[in-house]
């Protein structure tokens, strides 16, 4: 059984009086342990997509289950609950948390909130979590404000599996990295997903990233689904118009010529 | 070839709680008339505090040694002004220039020195509304003595159009006042302007994007009319400081073929600010690769790119992940 399978998923806005999908009847799955690529140009709901499978908006049609479980269907406490196996981690972790809070508070929140380490227990967990990300426990009373981008990201990926997940939702979160950061941090998703079988919903923009690190890859054009398979077959041989753009359009490295 | 700025020992700091941080540190670098020059680096590497150096936009705050020698012929264009339009705080206002001698011994600029007192204005056409007047102004005072005009003599084109835009003036407008401002045009006559420029960046519809505001365009088409803003003095060097990063691939290629084109037609020098040394390589003729506020190495693209000499150049190129890079799930096994 897939973890996640979404079906016939639907979302509309209203932009200048007309109606744009930004996800037109979109169906995809992902199994346990799995890396499904999700990337398209701006405006082609990558981000949507996302945003609808986490629940942080809501479809105007389409289903979600989620570990066998109809996630449209949750609400409340029973959401929240469910939410723990289902992390994500954004582009700008600066933005995504307090920027005054210190590193220890934004590991302890899930900790606490989702009950998975008592008061006393909680500071060896988050020394633990700062550890298997690659940090170093005395990182806990930093600031995030006062840490490099490449140690918040890493905070923001201890914060996601404090829960134990089995999907995180990736948007566009090696994005904004310094190349030589970027590298270290694939490394630990890939890390964390052979150890733990985590699976990814990894978007991005990036082809090049997207076919060094999926299994699968699904492109997107204007809210559907305009192509999807294998990351490195479709992207060594794009069908679709979309698929033929951008791969034309990503930069290309000779390293022969001299 | 004539070296168009010629930098020798520029040193920047920064104070920042209380230290003081150098963000360039004893530069030395010739950018060559009519060359794409493309400046590499991650951040903190200085990439964009050197751009902001060679326009004179770095804050009043900045601590700068060193020299900036510019070789520039003079400019062809009127400088009759026009008084300051509906926004006086951040409208082209009078420009003079002391000491700009066509095409005789380099203008020197030394950080510090002083000189007879020409108020300089800033004159930056897509920077409007977001200068802070005051800390121009001072920089420009530090460079006056012969040195080009930003926005007559250099245009500057940003990551995020959206806040060098003014969000309130229709884009047609904003371009007209750099061409009006500059170029010593009427008002009829930058409108006009405008539309041609609209035009040459491939606006659909110049004509209706000149009553247009930038929300009501996508970032891509912004980008567009900032690098028409740019242009419409017919700068002599354009520095596009990350310009196309928040763009996604295709327009970023777009645009990118947009510039080359724009730069090959006018003659213009291009100072291409990046931290992608793969983009960097298919527009520069040169790459300089920056770390830590130092120059590290500097080359012909194909040497910099094929040949590699400094440890730091080669990692960022074996950091690049191109769509011919072994995937890493490969090399984790975590393919079946």
């Amino acid at each position: 059984m897939s973890l996640l399978a979404v079906s016939n998923l639907t979302k509309r806005y209203r932009r200048g009086g007309k109606a744009v999908a930004a996800a037109d009847d979109v169906s995809f799955h992902i199994d346990p342990g799995e890396t499904l690529a999700l990337a398209g140009p701006s405006g082609s709901g990558k981000s949507t997509i996302a945003r609808l499978v986490l629940r942080l908006i809501e479809p105007d049609a389409g289903r979600i289950a989620f570990e066998g479980e109809d996630f449209m269907a949750l609400g409340g406490a029973a959401l929240r609950a469910r939410r723990a196996r289902l992390q994500m981690v954004f582009q700008d972790p600066l933005a995504a948390f307090n920027p005054r809070a210190t590193v220890a508070r934004v590991l302890d929140d899930p900790l606490r909130i989702h009950r998975i380490a008592s008061r006393s227990e909680r500071p060896r967990q988050i020394a633990a979590l700062l550890e298997r990300v690659g940090l170093t426990a005395d990182l806990a009373p930093r600031a995030i404000h006062e840490i490099s981008g490449g140690q918040r990201q890493r905070v923001a990926i201890a914060r996601a599996i404090a829960t134990k997940p089995s999907l995180i939702v990736l948007d566009e979160a090696v994005s904004a990295l310094d190349v030589s950061v970027r590298g270290q941090i694939l490394d630990l998703l890939l890390d964390l997903q052979r150890q733990e079988r985590i699976a990814y919903l990894f978007i991005s923009h990036d082809l090049g990233i997207v076919r060094a690190i999926a299994h699968r890859v699904i492109l997107l054009d204007a809210g559907r689904i305009a192509e999807a398979g294998d990351a490195r077959a479709v992207i060594d041989a794009p069908r679709s118009v979309i698929g033929k753009a951008l791969v034309a359009a990503a930069p290309r490295l000779d390293r022969s010529r001299s | 070839m004539t070296a168009l700025a010629s930098i020798r020992g520029l040193t920047v700091g920064y104070r920042r709680d209380g230290n003081e941080v150098a963000a360039l540190k004893d530069v030395r670098l010739d950018v060559e008339a009519g060359e794409r020059l493309a400046i590499i680096g991650e951040s903190g590497s200085g990439k964009s505090t050197l751009a902001l150096a060679i326009a004179g936009l770095l804050p009043a705050s900045a601590k700068i040694t060193g020299r900036i020698d510019w070789t520039m012929p003079k400019s062809q264009t009127s400088r009759s002004f026009a008084p300051p339009s509906v926004l006086p705080d951040i409208s082209p206002t009078r420009g003079e220039i002391g000491g700009f001698a066509a095409g005789s011994a380099p203008a020197t600029l030394a950080a510090g020195e002083s000189g007879h007192d020409s108020t300089i204005s800033p004159q930056v056409g897509e920077m409007s509304g977001r200068t802070e007047g005051g800390a121009v102004e001072r920089q420009l005072r530090h460079l006056r003595g012969g040195v080009p005009l930003l926005g007559r003599d250099i245009g500057f084109v940003f990551q995020d159009p959206s806040s060098s835009l003014d969000p309130v003036m229709p884009v047609g407008k904003q371009i007209a006042e750099v061409a009006r401002a500059h170029l010593g045009l009427s008002w009829p006559q930058a409108f006009n302007k405008a539309r041609i420029l609209l035009e040459r960046v491939r606006l659909p519809d110049p004509g209706l994007a000149l009553r247009a505001f930038p929300h009501q365009l996508s970032g891509g088409q912004k980008q567009r009319v900032a690098i028409a803003a740019a242009i419409a003095a017919g700068p002599k060097l354009l520095i596009a400081d990350e310009a196309t990063s928040a763009l996604d691939t295709i327009v970023q290629a777009e645009i990118v073929t947009l510039i080359r084109q724009l730069v090959a037609e006018d003659g213009m020098t291009l100072l291409f600010i990046s931290h992608d040394i793969a983009l960097a390589a298919e527009l520069a003729d040169r790459i300089a690769v920056f770390r830590h506020g130092s120059l590290v190495e500097l080359g012909p693209t194909a040497q910099i790119v094929g040949a590699p000499a400094h440890p730091y150049t080669r990692a960022l190129l074996d950091a690049h992940i191109g769509l011919d890079a072994e995937p890493l799930l490969t090399r984790s096994g975590l393919r079946a």
